[in-house]
């Protein structure tokens, strides 16, 4: 089950603290690279809460994002639908996608699991790339962000947008919390730690599994509906799956399983790629390396690595505290 | 009728051609994971890199110098993988697995990059596959009937090695059960190297076999990991029987879907796939029952 610890605020503070300082005073390349990171964060801490609480390694998250991406685009910018009223169509439909996949998936384990996820985001993003209805390969434009107008918001502005997702952030991050610490989260990991005692238990597991996986596909879907509004254009790209390989890539730089991890692992990832592009164009070979040297070290990710040393550095005082409890006594 | 039957002559033979390349690709990996429980998600790359020495090697010692040499060479790096990474992941999980072999697809598209750099590569038929032959009463290019024959030889040499051959029981034997194969005095550990090894060269093969064909660029590993997955998913994982039939499955499908019902034939194939995960997890023929 998904806990705070001390660290973990303080990790959350710290992030939250320089990603409003940074929207507060960033020019317009740093407010995108920080739209950017808030909405890598929003889809990897959708795949964290399958990924690492209930083994269900997702190779389609990618794919969901644009499946609410495109919902948005095609109901706000064909359709003429009110933007918020296409927003949470969208986020629904790609939670019902994200249902459906999970629900059929949920049989599958290990690397059957990832190979069917695969199977239907290469699905859509086939589907999306030859249909003439969804613009094809070129793709939707002249999508329009929410308009705030009423409220005094101007979205189109730069940092009113980076706020706007830093906030749709926050609130994704409290739901994962809210969803993982519920009776459905805990039966989830449950489940990833033993299947058939959960079952025998009582429980219908699949319809756990569906259930977060579908929970997790709305997250996902907001990311997209968010990712659609900030380039104002999709295109089939957006459902392939190195999208998705790079959302797990991601999950596992930061820490698979500890939900702050994934946060720190997008900032990580998205500064990186731009560090690394301004240098050298190969930026792909230092992040496969980078990648094969965290795994190959079997620490989980940064996060989890700081996790662990901190852990250690606590475990002799929590000893020495105990024995003199047991001198008290 | 004649025209229709033509139509359906060149289209079958088109399905050969795919399902043949698939074949090449597939069979390695799905050796590798049945035998070593290990997911190389690189596999494609070692495509790519094949298509890359055999399309170096033929523009300077022509096109035979570069079908020997892509195979070597990419055995040559698998070799090097297998020393520095592979060994080490063997006993850890799926995840792990398929990670490092993310990285490495990364890693190698960039060095493929480097080397190579980010223009097309064109290499030229050999001259006596450059000509058409008539088949089924349609003129065929010989080149694509060369590689469907090459396939079907590949084929037949692996089904006869690994059914009638000491070695072919001990890599049978391993794929059953690697402890109980090595408890009777098979030495599995060399085993898996040869087998990595030979698939890779696998890989390279089917790399030099296709560059005259599509032309040689660094993300065409990836273009192919994708169908070389649904292959073996779809054949189940391990065995030869699921290779050839999920490749076969693939070319048909891919091919009379593209000619018969052009707005379906994209995600037919995938919802091909997740019928046979839903009925069949482990795919058609996996390895183990």
């Amino acid at each position: 089950m998904f806990r705070h610890t001390p660290l973990r605020y303080a990790t959350l503070a710290v992030l939250a603290a320089g990603m409003f300082a940074a929207a507060m005073t960033a020019e317009y390349f740093g407010l995108e690279i920080l739209t950017e990171i808030a909405i890598l964060a929003i889809l990897v801490l959708a795949l964290d809460m399958v990924a690492g609480f209930g083994g269900m390694v997702s190779l389609c998250h990618g794919a969901l994002m644009g499946v609410g991406a495109y919902a948005y685009a095609v109901l706000a910018a064909k359709a003429g639908l009110a933007p918020p009223v296409a927003m949470a169509a969208a986020i629904a439909i790609s939670g019902a996608c994200s249902w459906v996949i999970g629900a059929i998936c949920a049989r599958s384990h290990g690397i059957y699991f990832i190979m069917a996820t695969l199977a239907f985001g290469q699905m859509a993003y086939s589907y999306a790339f030859d249909s003439a209805a969804l613009g094809g390969d070129d793709g939707v434009s002249g999508i329009p962000r929410l308009d705030l107008s009423a409220i005094g918001i101007d979205l189109n502005d730069g940092q009113s947008f980076a706020l706007f997702c830093l906030l749709a952030l926050a609130a994704a991050y409290g739901a994962a919390v809210i969803i993982l610490r519920s009776g459905l989260g805990r039966s989830l990991t449950g489940i990833m730690h033993n299947e058939q005692r959960m079952r025998a238990v009582g429980l219908v597991t699949w319809r756990v599994k569906a259930d977060v996986f579908g929970l997790s596909g709305m997250i996902a879907g907001l990311a997209g509906v968010l990712a659609a509004q900030h380039i104002m254009f999709v295109s089939p790209g957006l459902l392939a799956w190195t999208v998705s390989g790079e959302a797990l890539v991601v999950v596992i730089l930061g820490g698979l399983g500890t939900l702050v991890g994934p946060l720190v692992g997008a900032v990580l990832f998205v500064l990186l790629k731009h560090e690394i592009s301004n240098v050298t164009p190969y930026w792909h070979l230092v992040v496969g390396v980078i990648l094969v040297a965290v795994v190959m070290s079997r620490a989980n990710g940064v996060f989890g690595w700081i996790e662990a040393r901190v852990a250690r550095w606590q475990a002799p005082r929590v000893i020495s505290s105990r024995k003199e409890q047991v001198k008290n006594a | 009728m004649s025209q229709d039957l033509g139509f359906w002559a060149v289209q079958t033979l088109n399905a050969l051609q795919l399902s043949m390349l698939l074949f090449l690709l597939s069979i390695g990996l799905t050796v590798i994971f049945g035998l070593m429980h290990f997911v190389n998600l690189a596999h494609g790359s070692l495509y790519a890199f094949g298509a890359y020495v055999a399309a170096s090697v033929a523009s300077v010692a022509g096109f035979w110098a570069g079908f020997i040499a892509a195979p070597i060479a990419v055995a040559v790096l698998g070799l090097v993988l297998y020393v520095t990474l592979i060994k080490r992941m063997r006993r850890s999980g799926p995840m792990p697995q398929v990670l490092i072999t993310f990285g490495l697809i990364f890693a190698l598209l960039d060095l493929t990059r480097i080397i190579w750099g980010d223009l097309a590569l064109g290499i030229e038929v050999p001259a006596i596959l450059s000509g058409r032959v008539s088949v089924l009463g349609v003129e065929y290019p010989a080149y694509r009937l060369f590689i469907i024959a090459l396939g079907a030889a590949i084929y037949a040499g692996l089904a006869s090695v690994l059914a009638r051959t000491q070695i072919g029981a001990m890599i049978r034997a391993g794929v059953d059960n690697d402890a109980m194969a090595s408890c009777l005095g098979i030495n599995v550990e060399r085993l898996f190297f040869l087998v990595f090894c030979m698939g890779c060269a696998l890989a390279g093969l089917a790399g030099a076999v296709a560059a005259p064909l599509l032309s040689v660029t660094p993300d065409m590993g990836l273009q192919i990991l994708i169908p070389t997955l649904i292959v073996i998913v779809i054949g189940g994982l391990g065995s030869l029987k699921g290779a050839i039939a999920g490749s076969l499955i693939y070319g048909f499908v891919q091919t009379f879907g593209a000619a018969l019902a052009p707005q379906l034939s994209s995600i037919l194939i995938y919802a091909l796939l997740a019928a046979v995960l839903v009925t069949r997890p482990t795919g058609l023929f996996p390895a183990k029952g």
